[in-house]
């Protein structure tokens, strides 16, 4: 398990990651999101302790990394997929980290042919496509079996079969009883594999839950309700305490209330129900409507054309 | 630590530009002293037979140099190569103990320079007897104490600038720096040699060459360069020691 308590980094003029505590829970896909420069890397990066933080602490198992005994059977980190020297072989760069470790040969060969290199394992490193090297990446992060997984940015570069075949390993790894961090830009593959999600932006933690509050407490969550009289059912739901949002003579967007307490109110008053539909945003509409003004790097263009759809 | 140095080994060696180089580096090393001892009749305007079997061994061992010089950039492009490839990311996972990491590398290259020098040396021996025995004079002999003491005090030259390289890299987060910095302290001397004698006698004695001259016997007594033997491994191994920690203590602190 991975316990940050209050960790932060300045560099010069800016505060990349600010007072940030969370913790990495074991036997669960955990999505690391934030837009461009929200202090995602440098949050991973301090884990592993590639970057030393200003305050604050990881602890990893009770320990910090620097102090641990086997770091590999710990943590396996995927950072930079072109973190690799482009004249050694698939195999050779393995074999280092193996030797490095204390770990066998054979277990080279069985993350090679797992990640489906074996073929390609003789060849040099710079003749790889992107997809190769994050599928080098993965088998080094997975090459000490550590209890932990850190994959950031894991599909770049992956073609459909490899996407494919990391969500069900991220999955598996998760079975398996491990802890996985996967940060990842494609919010559609994040929404496929994690079961907890982590927000950061502007350095800041905005939101550590599972996909399923988290969707439960976004705005964009409603019942898409139609009745025999909305003006009426309106009147009546708002008295339960429900938020209605946007009202037409098709349908009312009820916030607030669940399917199973609007059915009640309506059989209560007699009101016959035509439709009733739990309407649930999709990962990149709850990551927009949690950073929405929290984003460092914005195209201009984009923001004048979003002020021009506002007016 | 074993692993880590073997693994380290590896680096180098699964490389073939490395081996390569390594064995350029070996060759070029036995050639250029085979062309000073044989060239005195140009360089020192003496014929070969006119020189002492000392002097010929000196020529010979004036291989020793290349390969230094060949060693440093060696040293600082492999080491920068790994920060450059940000294949330092990797090592740091495995090994995020970073003093063990440093010191990893400063006994992989030490354990390597001492390797070649050893075989440089050799060599240079045996071609210097080569050459003795071909003019019909007298071979140099292990059993002379002047003749070790020359031999071992060229061997240390190598190691100790190997060393030093190693530190600088992670100094000057830079392989250029290092081989600045290696370089520079071997050549400042001969530019302090250029001032007047007050001023040699003050800055001679604090570089690394005046230890490494007076370890090889080839000070003369009274210059501003001779030290006593256990004057000069510690002078060595200061310069050893503060270069490392203050690489260390930077090393540290660095963000990767």
């Amino acid at each position: 398990m991975i316990e940050i308590k209050n960790l932060t980094k300045k560099f010069r003029d800016k505060i990349a990651v600010d007072n940030l505590s969370l913790i990495v829970r074991p036997g669960v896909v955990t999505g690391f999101l934030g837009p461009n420069g929200a202090g995602k890397s440098t949050t991973l990066k301090m884990i592993i302790g590639l970057i030393n933080p200003t305050q604050g602490e990881v602890k990893i198992d009770g320990k910090n990394y620097k102090d641990l005994i086997r770091p590999i059977s710990k943590i396996g980190a995927l950072i930079d997929g072109d973190a690799v020297n482009p004249k050694f072989t698939a195999k050779q760069h393995l074999e280092l980290i193996a030797t490095a470790s204390g770990i066998s040969i054979g277990r080279v060969e069985e993350m090679l042919k797992m990640v489906g290199l074996d073929k390609v394992k003789n060849k040099q490193i710079g003749e790889f496509s992107l997809g190769m090297k994050q599928r080098l990446g993965i088998a080094t992060a997975l090459l000490g079996d550590p209890k932990t997984v850190i994959l950031d940015e894991p599909f770049n570069g992956l073609d459909v079969d490899g996407i494919h075949w990391l969500r069900g390993l991220t999955k598996e790894l998760a079975e398996q009883g491990k802890s996985v961090l996967v940060s990842s830009h494609l919010m559609s593959e994040i929404q496929a594999i994690a079961e907890r999600i982590v927000v950061l932006a502007q350095g800041k933690l905005i939101a550590d839950m599972t996909m399923e509050e988290m969707t439960n407490k976004s705005l964009s969550t409603y019942m898409k309700v139609n009745s025999e009289n909305n003006r009426k059912f309106k009147s009546l739901l708002e008295k339960e305490g429900a938020l209605i949002q946007s009202m037409n003579d098709e349908e009312l967007h009820v916030h607030k209330l669940d399917m199973k307490q609007i059915g009640i109110i309506a059989r209560n008053n007699n009101l016959a129900i035509y439709e009733l539909t739990k309407i649930q945003p999709s990962l990149e509409e709850l990551f927009i409507e949690l950073t929405e003004g929290k984003a460092d790097y914005v195209s201009n263009v984009e923001s004048k054309e979003r002020k021009g759809d506002r007016q | 630590m074993r692993n880590l140095i073997r693994s380290e080994f590896k680096k180098i060696f699964f490389l073939k530009s490395s081996r390569i180089y390594i064995l350029t580096l070996i060759v070029l090393s036995l050639v250029l002293g085979l062309i000073f001892s044989l060239t005195t009749n140009v360089t020192q305007g003496k014929a070969i037979t006119d020189l002492s079997s000392m002097d010929v061994l000196s020529a010979n061992m004036l291989g020793v140099d290349l390969a230094n010089i060949m060693l440093i950039i060696f040293t600082a492009i492999s080491i920068s190569k790994e920060f450059s490839t940000k294949l330092i990311n990797v090592s740091l996972v495995i090994t995020p103990n970073r003093k063990k990491f440093f010191l990893g590398k400063i006994i992989t290259f030490f354990l390597l320079s001492t390797a070649i020098s050893i075989i440089v040396v050799i060599l240079a021996y045996l071609a210097s007897q080569l050459i003795l025995t071909v003019n019909d004079m007298p071979r140099v002999t292990l059993q002379d104490l002047a003749v070790r003491q020359f031999i071992l005090g060229v061997m240390t030259m190598p190691i100790f600038y190997a060393i030093i390289t190693v530190a600088a890299v992670f100094l000057f987060n830079s392989g250029a720096g290092a081989i600045t910095f290696s370089l520079g302290v071997m050549a400042l001397p001969a530019l302090i040699k250029m001032f007047s004698n007050s001023i040699q006698r003050t800055l001679l004695p604090v570089f690394p060459q005046s230890a490494i001259h007076s370890l090889a016997g080839v000070v003369k007594k009274g210059s501003g360069e001779s030290l006593g033997t256990i004057a000069s491994m510690c002078l060595l191994l200061a310069w050893i020691i503060m270069t490392s920690l203050a690489a260390n203590a930077k090393f540290q602190k660095q963000d990767i």
